[in-house]
């Protein structure tokens, strides 16, 4: 590391001084946990009984025998699919044509940030009525109204659309943040720049891909990571929804997770999967840097 | 790199540090009647009941009972109603060895490992040290049973459960009360085609169906066939098996639970029936306060009635013997009873039964007589009078019985059994298969 030769000896003390709490925090609170589970997940424990030494066998069941693993994972990465096209793209587009608006702005921001600030439980709740059938809920009454009686269907029973059903309110509930961080790096977009464009002759697809998205792609880059390790972690929703079913149909890595540790007390396994979840999600920033930083080079 | 080395290491030996602390030694699960000087302190209960139901109220008012003899007493009651989270929290406390002085427990492979332990009071040898274990029901303590016949649990309730039906609707299907349980998918076809919901259940909390899977075994096998099955002893493939797995599957194909079921929660089953709508529903003796009383919607109150577990051709137990459970259990912690906890006791226990039968709920006694509330419909005499005239043996809820992962993957795909989502030879692999996996680590 470069010693940073703007600071002189005595700030840079102070400046590791009051770090020193934060990362004091943070290691408490985030790696060792991370740690323990690493530890964990070399033992087979349910929690009363004594530890015992497997070695990899955790890693080996993960990877080989086990099917619902491996169901949760495709299931997380189709849900993460969902949550971020409804996230980021309903964003973008939301952001957009805001920009475009001249009254009711606020209004509208307000709005669409609502969700946000429901409580995960009443979403949830409110959610099981919406895709109800029996009493109809609000989804079927509005298809068969519109004359798509053939579409009505219990939404969350279905093994073919219960996956998509939990994953809409998670992606619906976070539009409106997601919506008002791009707002604010669109507004931020000097003028001059687009009316320069508009000047020799640039369309509206041609402003946006040109002007406006490379100037807020640090912003994007954020909201990204920001969406998708939220879609990682997504849990509440859909374990109020439907626990996981039916069937493994809408099981994710963390509800597994979750019912492997608490429910089966399956301790070491549990870790196993939250060590993969870690990964996982380490990866999925990678990538999303590498991609966003070799387009932004080319 | 060196330094995070470092790190690991220091945080895998306090881990090991940590959870070797869980291991403390308690004193003697079978020495029931300690002696010494009655010293009162606080000392709590975690349970999984109703926040504002009979047991929590009798055991506030019989603790403050006990405070004002003893000063410095008090019992702290800590109930999450809702079961998964209840057994998340138990489980939790057990690994960190924090558990109360009294804790609630079904009797369950993680409740017999913690009794292996000695982290439970016998309770066979409290309850006759008190000299109450003759008062019990034997099926109340039965339930309370260990497979080895140990108990470590004491009841606080005895429960029946019945089918409840709406002869109305039965009428106007044109189909008779089901002798036998083999007639009733085609009961359920025929209540369809005339535009009834043949069974309202609560899917969302799995249980109400896992009670379905018992019944053919319990008619054809006897109890035995849940206590050999858990273990790998016994299989889905086989005979008793295989008829429970097809039942199983051709009420899914009858339809006869209400559509979109495993989305629907306790309330929207029990509205379903209150309300006309569904032809008949699975519910135990703790639903009398609103099925055999005037809280009873009046278009069905008439209508109303229940039977009991149909038996089968050939059934290895008979009408009189069925799901009759006494609830979750109270286990005594080891490690804390002490001369307050064993006084406390046997207050408490001695006085319980005819403050509880008060309230018109079946006392797991039989020491007292249940007053029926003023309010009652003649339907309520008639559930009660069903515990005067019970076999010795009783179907035991699966959920109780299996290793909790089998559990967890027996209740989801019997979901996609009765969806029609798998089929029977699928389910049957899947399910002996996960059975064969983790039994061996729970029944060792």
């Amino acid at each position: 590391m470069q010693p940073n030769r703007m600071l002189p000896n005595r700030s840079r003390t102070s400046v590791l001084v009051f770090l020193l709490p934060p990362l004091l925090l943070y290691g408490a609170a985030v790696l060792f946990p991370i740690l323990q589970s690493l530890f964990l997940s070399f033992f087979s424990w349910n929690g009363i009984s004594d530890m015992e030494f497997v070695g990899l066998d955790n890693y080996v069941r993960m990877f080989v025998a086990d099917d619902i693993f491996w169901r949760a994972f495709l299931n997380a990465l189709l849900y993460l699919a969902i949550c971020l096209v409804l996230q980021l793209g309903g964003a973008l587009l939301v952001a957009s044509l805001l920009t475009s608006l001249h009254r009711g702005r606020e209004l509208i921001k307000t709005l669409y940030l609502l969700p946000a600030v429901i409580s995960t439980v009443a979403i949830a709740f409110l959610f099981v009525r919406i895709y109800s059938i029996d009493p109809v809920g609000l989804l079927n009454q509005l298809l068969h109204w519109m004359g798509l009686g053939s579409l009505e269907r219990p939404w969350l029973s279905d093994v073919n659309t219960v996956l998509a059903a939990v994953s809409a309110p998670e992606g619906w509930r976070f539009t409106g943040l997601y919506m008002l961080i791009i707002y604010a790096a669109l507004i931020a977009v000097p003028k001059e720049l687009e009316e320069a464009a508009v000047l020799d002759g640039a369309s509206r697809w041609t402003l946006f891909t040109k002007i406006r998205f490379p100037y807020i792609r640090p912003v994007w880059i954020t909201t990204t990571i920001m969406a998708t390790t939220y879609g990682l972690r997504g849990f509440d929703i859909p374990y109020l929804m439907t626990n996981g079913g039916p069937g493994q149909s809408s099981e994710l890595l963390t509800t597994y997770m979750y019912k492997t540790a608490f429910t089966s007390t399956d301790f070491g396994y549990a870790s196993t999967i939250s060590v993969f979840i870690v990964i996982e999600c380490l990866v999925a920033v990678g990538l999303i840097l590498f991609l966003l930083k070799r387009k932004a080079d080319s | 790199m060196k330094n995070l080395l470092r790190a690991a290491a220091v945080a895998a030996v306090t881990a090991l540090a940590l959870t070797g602390c869980g291991g403390g030694a308690s004193t003697s699960p079978t020495n029931v009647a300690p002696t010494g000087e009655i010293k009162p302190r606080e000392i709590s209960w975690l349970l999984s009941r109703p926040a504002d139901g009979a047991v929590i109220n009798i055991m506030k008012k019989l603790a403050d009972d006990y405070g004002k003899d003893h000063p410095g007493f008090k019992l702290n009651l800590i109930t999450t109603p809702d079961r998964p989270s209840y057994i998340q929290k138990l489980e939790t406390l057990a690994a960190a060895n924090k558990l109360p002085e009294l804790f609630d427990t079904d009797a369950t492979p993680f409740a017999q490992q913690l009794a292996k332990q000695g982290k439970m009071v016998d309770a066979e040898k409290l309850l006759k040290t008190l000299d109450i274990y003759d008062d019990y029901r034997p099926g109340a303590l039965d339930y309370q049973r260990f497979d080895d016949g140990s108990l470590f649990m004491i009841p606080f309730q005895f429960e029946l459960e019945f089918i409840w039906y709406n002869k109305a609707l039965l009428e106007k299907a044109g189909v008779a009360v089901p002798t036998s349980l083999d007639d009733i998918p085609t009961m359920c076809t025929a209540l369809r085609n005339a535009g009834i919901t043949p069974i309202a259940i609560d899917g969302q909390d799995q249980w109400p169906l896992e009670r379905y899977i018992a019944y053919q075994p319990f008619r054809a096998a006897g109890p035995d066939f849940v206590q050999k099955l858990k273990k790998g002893e016994a299989k889905f493939a086989d005979a008793a098996g295989q008829k429970t797995v097809n039942w199983m599957a051709d009420l899914g194909k009858a339809k006869c639970f209400q559509d979109g079921f495993s989305a629907q929660g306790y309330s929207d089953a029990q509205n379903q029936f209150t309300s006309g709508q569904a032809a008949m529903y699975n519910i135990g003796t703790w639903e009398l306060p609103s099925l055999a009383t005037d809280k009873l919607n009046p278009d069905v109150r008439d209508d109303i009635d229940f039977f009991t577990l149909p038996t089968t051709a050939g059934s290895a137990t008979s009408a009189n013997e069925f799901v009759s459970p006494s609830g979750i259990g109270m286990a005594v912690n080891a490690k804390t009873y002490d001369p307050l906890v064993s006084d406390f006791l046997k207050f408490a226990l001695q006085k319980y039964p005819a403050e509880y039968a008060a309230t018109g709920a079946l006392s797991p006694t039989t020491t007292v007589e249940t007053t029926l509330p003023a309010n009652a419909t003649p339907l309520y005499r008639k559930a009660l009078d069903q515990a005067k005239d019970l076999g010795s043996k009783q179907a035991m809820p699966w959920d109780t019985q299996l290793d909790p992962t089998t559990n967890g993957r027996l209740q989801q795909e019997l979901v996609l059994l009765v969806q029609g989502n798998i089929s029977p030879e699928q389910f049957t692999a899947t399910m002996d298969n996960t059975i064969a996996q983790n039994a061996p680590k729970f029944f060792k």
